[in-house]
């Protein structure tokens, strides 16, 4: 088990030492179960921080914005971030540190394993309590959560509150870390395909019809894209609204942008839009399942980049995250590399 | 807006007969910033490049579209056309209405809406083109061969003798190749060796190359015209120039080992000379087996050697060395016997393969150019030779045709009979491939003169019985089973590409084909280039070939290299990779995917190396950013050539 006692202690050490210039990591909210994101500047502070299987946030998306943060300012403290990462939150930092977006030395990772369990998917937990409000909640035993409401304790079992993905996961211990809390425990996995192999058996015409009703609810909020640790690009080739115009930007450059995708949320533009963003994430996507989680429409984006990572797995025995000096996916190519699309 | 011009041809009636060639030219005349347009029979003719001069003046054209063949043919042509007409070449472009338009449909009304798309989409691309100038670069006027057999001997040679500089490199210790190995060559039965040896000391003598032999080539880096070369040197302890070749070491050394010249026909000793006639003319300790280079293992050859020509202290090397232009002619090997289980060879010392059979002819051979058996050194007076032994057999071995087995059977047959006049050789053939000069009259010859027996079929089985080689086999024009009881068989194996061939390929960047053999650029019309700028291919390393053909491909190839290294600068395309460094993150994906190394990683920014880059796009397809461009094909072209083609 992860012992909160040592993480706050870790946490105040490093702060005290001025190692990291802050924290990045999990409070108990103001409003709700479920924890927000805590920037712990001071060990006074340090108190906050938390971990529970609330802890749903992907925190490594906020090392894109402090590199933004960084870019701007004219005398930026060098020191690195201290971040708390989740399994799959440390294989997006790999991705990142694959891709060159951060150094090693830009951050301190304070690995958090969620061992046997996973994190709560929230509208699941609703569900199964019908309503009922929750006051506290803790890992159990048996693959199960203690679970208290104004009725008192119960135990739930794991698999009917735990988010997807979390299901789905196949390594739910951080793959990199400067310190680790908690074991290197796998969870008894299920498949990790289980959920894309049930839609995969479906006819084309069945398929259609469920993306056409998915992806015509999609407002273009960009909340996937937002909440993603992997969408950092400046620009942003599906969307038209932010070029990234800048002071050396030639006029050459500006006559040069396109739109490829329009504004209007309608289904051909969807399509496009999730799409080709899916395609960016093809062997870069580590299913922290953020995208689909902040989606205020509910639309099952996971499904898309989960199919993504079968095809890269077994065209190409490629699994994003694990390792950050291996070429990427889309860079690599082996002789063997199987060529049977090729017609 | 820009004032575009539009040229439509008919190609006779290869574009005409499918497009409505008057249709497209009308279509395109309403196109907006199209000021010109017209339709004629034969673009690529004199008179219709006029059009296109008087036109580009008269309309005072920005640039033009030439709607016709695909631009790897004509593409040259109409750039230099529009030049003469003062117009930069990259504003004029191809809009390839026949190979992918014309030849692939039949229903004229779709075929002629499709050719008016791709004409548009040309017109939407060119008038975003920028003008560009080639890139020059220097060229090392020095060339480099890799393979000394006849392929390379003859290119190093016609390099050396136009002036240039050349270095020949040689895996084994002595020039040669398999050509060496020879005992006399189709049609005309001269002596291989009597042939070959003076090219090979013309190499040896010529001032303007330098022979590194058991040399291999480890690593190429560079472009066409610059190409930086690293060769390992390996060490034969034996100082060539104080070697007499008094021969005494070979007389002491203790160890014997098969010999690799006469393909294990008989054996030599860790320190040997290949042959007589090797060059150079020294010995080469074979340190895997010799028993071991201190003095206290063995060093018996060291002692007897009176000019201190020995040293155990000599060591690998590496040489860099810089040439403008490459030449490879890596050779073939035999197809492994060891595959051919079923012709028992390995099992039974009388089933030779063609080289063997080679060396039992020629007269500086094992038996002093005597037919003799190795089993028992009695003659033969039944020898079987097959032909297609693991050639044309896609299912099982290789699916081409060897192409000189044919030949060099009838050749074998009809030498064996000149040894042993009242033997009796049989040829079992699937047919008979004689396309050559005097080809086919030699193999009428073999069957006329020297009463060859030619038996149409193939044999299903080998093997030893009472002393004889049992053959199995069919005659499938008698449509009978025949059974020969042979004192010797002799398989004509299949010729593939020598085993170094695959790693030296991936070093030098050029493609492999299907079968393994060196890719030429055009079946037809590049068939000496490789893929790669500035490397080109001569011999078997290519296809399967025979002597003369080999020699001309080397000469051809010789050549290629002389119009590189005879330029004072060339010039390169500058259709390169661009980089829009406000959208690079340095994520570093297009380095990694590069073919051409042409880009790096400099303060978190991709830079490109315009005279490595080819143009190729791989970087503009990997980059998630649209960071990476080529020049004029840029995503803004592409996406107003998506626009017009969807009717947009």
């Amino acid at each position: 088990m992860v012992n909160l006692d040592n993480l706050k202690k870790e946490a105040n050490r490093i702060l005290k030492e001025e190692k990291v210039k802050y924290i990045i990591g999990y409070k108990k909210s103001s409003n709700g179960l479920f924890t927000v994101p805590a920037f712990i500047k001071n060990p006074e502070e340090v108190e906050k921080l938390t971990w529970d299987p609330t802890c749903v946030y992907n925190l490594t998306r906020f090392l894109v914005d402090e590199k933004r943060k960084k870019a701007k300012e004219k005398e930026p403290d060098e020191r690195p971030v201290g971040l708390i990462v989740k399994g799959c939150d440390s294989r997006a930092l790999v991705v990142l540190l694959q891709e060159k977006f951060i150094n090693r030395d830009d951050v301190y990772i304070l690995g958090v394993s969620c061992e046997e369990t996973g994190v709560l998917d929230e509208k699941k937990l609703a569900k199964t309590l019908k309503g009922k409000k929750v006051k506290n909640i803790e890992f159990g035993k048996n693959d199960n959560f203690v679970v208290t409401t104004k009725d008192g304790k119960t135990e739930i079992p794991a698999k009917e509150i735990l988010a997807e993905r979390c299901l789905e996961c196949n390594a739910n211990f951080p793959v990199i870390s400067d310190i680790l809390f908690g074991e290197k425990v796998k969870r008894k996995s299920d498949n990790p395909f289980e959920s894309l192999e049930k839609f995969e058996s479906l006819s084309k015409e069945e398929r259609w019809t469920f993306w056409k009703e998915q992806l015509d609810k999609c407002i273009r909020c960009y909340a996937c894209r937002s909440v993603c640790p992997m969408c950092y690009c400046d620009e942003c080739v599906a969307d038209t609204i932010n070029f990234a115009v800048i002071a050396e930007t030639t006029a050459e450059e500006k006559a040069q942008k396109i739109k490829w995708v329009e504004k209007s949320p309608v289904t051909s533009e969807n399509f496009v839009y999730h799409l080709v963003r899916a395609i960016h994430l093809a062997g870069r996507c580590i299913d922290c399942g953020e995208c689909e989680r902040a989606c205020p429409l509910d639309i099952p984006l996971r499904l898309l980049n989960k199919k993504l990572e079968k095809e890269a797995k077994e065209l190409f025995g490629y699994e994003a995250g694990f390792d950050a000096d291996v070429p990427s996916l889309v860079s690599s190519f082996k002789d063997e590399d199987p060529e049977d699309f090729i017609r | 807006m820009k004032r575009t011009g539009v040229f439509v041809c008919h190609c006779g009636i290869n574009i005409a007969g499918t497009v409505d060639v008057k249709r497209v030219a009308k279509e395109l005349s309403k196109h907006s910033g199209v000021v010109h347009s017209e339709d004629y029979v034969y673009m690529c003719s004199d008179p219709g490049q006029n059009l296109i001069i008087d036109a580009i003046k008269e309309k005072k054209l920005d640039n033009v579209v030439i709607a016709c063949c695909s631009p790897t043919l004509h593409e040259t042509t109409f750039r230099n056309t529009s030049e003469s007409a003062g117009l930069n070449k990259f504003q004029c472009e191809i809009a390839n209405i026949r190979e992918q338009c014309s030849w692939v449909h039949k229903d004229m009304d779709k075929a002629t809406e499709k050719a008016i798309k791709i004409t548009k989409s040309a017109v939407e691309k060119v008038r975003r083109n920028e003008s560009l100038e080639p890139i020059s670069i220097p060229v090392t006027r020095r060339a480099l061969v890799i393979g000394g057999g006849i392929a390379g001997i003859q290119s190093a040679l016609d390099l050396a003798n136009t002036g240039f500089e050349v270095i020949l490199v040689e895996r084994e210790p002595s020039i040669g190749g398999h050509m060496i190995q020879l005992s006399e060559t189709f049609p005309t039965l001269d002596c291989s060796q009597c042939i070959l040896t003076p090219k090979m000391v013309e190499v040896s003598k010529h001032p303007n190359i330098k022979l590194m032999t058991y040399s291999e080539v480890q690593e190429i880096s560079g472009y066409v015209g610059n190409f930086i070369v690293k060769i390992l040197k390996k060490p034969t302890y034996v100082d060539a120039d104080k070697c007499t070749l008094c021969d005494e070491c070979t007389k002491v050394c203790p160890v014997v080992v098969s010999n690799e010249f006469d393909l294990g026909l008989t054996g030599r000793r860790a320190i040997y000379i290949p042959f007589p006639q090797a060059i150079p003319a020294t010995y080469t300790l074979d340190i895997s087996a010799c028993p071991g280079l201190l003095p206290i293992a063995c060093g018996k050859c060291a002692d007897v050697c009176e000019p201190g020509a020995i040293d155990f202290d000599m060591k690998p090397k590496i040489v860099e060395e810089e040439v403008g232009a490459i030449i490879v002619a890596s050779g073939f090997d035999l197809y492994e016997k060891e595959l051919m289980g079923e012709y028992g060879y390995g099992k039974y010392p009388d089933v030779l393969d063609g080289l063997q059979f080679e060396r039992l002819l020629s007269a500086s051979g094992p038996t002093m150019g005597k037919v003799l058996r190795p089993s028992d050194r009695k003659e033969p007076k039944e020898v079987v030779f097959i032909q297609c032994v693991g050639s044309r057999d896609p299912e099982l071995h290789c699916p081409y045709c060897s192409k000189i087995c044919c030949m060099y059977t009838a050749k074998h047959a009809m030498l064996y009979k000149h040894h042993v006049h009242d033997g009796q050789a049989y040829i079992f053939y699937i047919d008979i491939r004689s396309g050559g000069k005097g080809y086919e009259e030699f193999v009428q010859r073999a069957v006329e003169e020297d009463g060859v027996l030619y038996l149409r079929g193939k044999v299903s089985k080998i093997f030893e019985e009472k002393g004889k080689i049992k053959v199995w086999g069919v005659d499938t024009l008698a449509g009978k089973d025949i059974e020969i009881d042979a004192d010797m068989v002799v398989l004509a194996m299949a010729m593939r590409p020598s085993k170094e061939a695959e790693e030296l390929a991936k070093k030098l960047k050029i493609a492999l084909d299907k079968d393994g053999f060196l890719a030429e650029a055009h079946p037809k019309l590049r068939p000496v280039e490789s893929v790669s700028s500035g490397m080109f291919l001569a011999g078997a390393a290519q296809a399967p070939k025979d002597i003369p053909e080999a020699v001309a491909q080397a000469s051809g190839a010789a050549s290629k290299a002389v119009a590189i290294l005879s330029q004072e600068r060339l010039s390169h395309a500058p259709t390169v990779a661009k980089v829009n460094v406000n959208l690079c993150s340095g994520c570093g994906m297009c380095v990694l995917v590069c073919p051409y190394d042409a880009l790096s990683l400099k303060d978190g920014k991709v830079e490109v190396n315009e005279v490595l880059c080819e143009g190729c796009g791989s970087c503009s397809a990997t980059c998630l950013r649209a960071a990476i461009q080529v020049k004029n094909l840029t995503p803004l072209q592409v996406n107003e050539m998506i626009k017009v083609s969807l009717g947009g």
